[in-house]
């Protein structure tokens, strides 16, 4: 039996002053995405503006995709 | 006649003098000479390197700590800046540890997959909604899998 505490309900994110690379997972939406990237869902256009070279549906992204995930302006 | 004779003989000649010089081909022409060595390019950009790692309780717009420390409090989200050079895409990951009694547990992984065009700051954070349990803690910062730094805190 361990005595060590338990982390599984740590959350993490990340951000930074570089663009990021993201690799869609299944269940995503730009939304979800926007949530994790820049902790507001409504920055999504953000993401689909910097990823009009393969997205034209922001409604319609597929896992495997890599989105470019600017610094927030 | 004569004269006619003597010229017939004449081409003979020429043509066999011609005809002779044909089986005498000159030799094949000698291979062109190797191009004169290129100067070897320059060497590639070293790519993303990380320059340095800070902790704090919170960090800025330009994603650094705002008063660097390494002891924290139990409801404290701890954040990790780390500052690199080069451009390039790298994969910066970071790898949060707890130690106790000498065994050491995994907190948390978490990692971003930068396209750098120069310097960048990224930081990386973690929190516990019930509270940090007070004790050592580490983070190690690997830039494409390899090991590039590691800070050690407290929580109180």
């Amino acid at each position: 039996m361990s005595d060590m505490p338990d982390f599984s309900n740590v959350n993490s994110g990340s951000s930074s002053t570089a663009e990021k690379i993201y690799e869609v997972k299944a269940g995503d939406s730009l939304s979800k995405i926007a949530k994790n990237e820049y902790g507001d869902a409504s920055k999504w256009r953000q993401i689909f503006e910097a990823n009009q070279d393969i997205l034209k549906d922001p409604n319609k992204i597929f896992p495997g995709q890599k989105l470019k995930i600017p610094p927030l302006s | 006649m004569q004269s006619s004779i003597r010229h017939l003989a004449l081409v003979a000649a020429a043509s066999m003098v011609l005809a002779a010089c044909g089986k005498n081909e000159p030799p094949p022409a000698p291979p062109p000479p190797a191009p004169a060595a290129v100067p070897a390019p320059p060497p590639p950009p070293a790519g993303v390197t990380l320059s340095s790692v800070s902790l704090g309780k919170a960090v800025g717009a330009d994603k650094k700590v705002s008063a660097s420390t390494e002891a924290f409090a139990k409801g404290d989200t701890i954040h990790a800046s780390i500052d690199t050079t080069g451009a390039g895409t790298a994969t910066v990951m970071a790898k949060w540890s707890f130690s106790k009694d000498g065994k050491t547990v995994s907190v948390k992984e978490e990692s971003a997959t930068l396209n750098a065009t120069g310097p960048a700051t990224t930081e990386f954070h973690i929190s516990k909604p019930d509270g940090w349990p007070a004790g050592d803690y580490q983070v190690e910062i690997l830039v494409d899998g390899k090991s590039a730094a590691t800070k050690s805190f407290k929580v109180q």
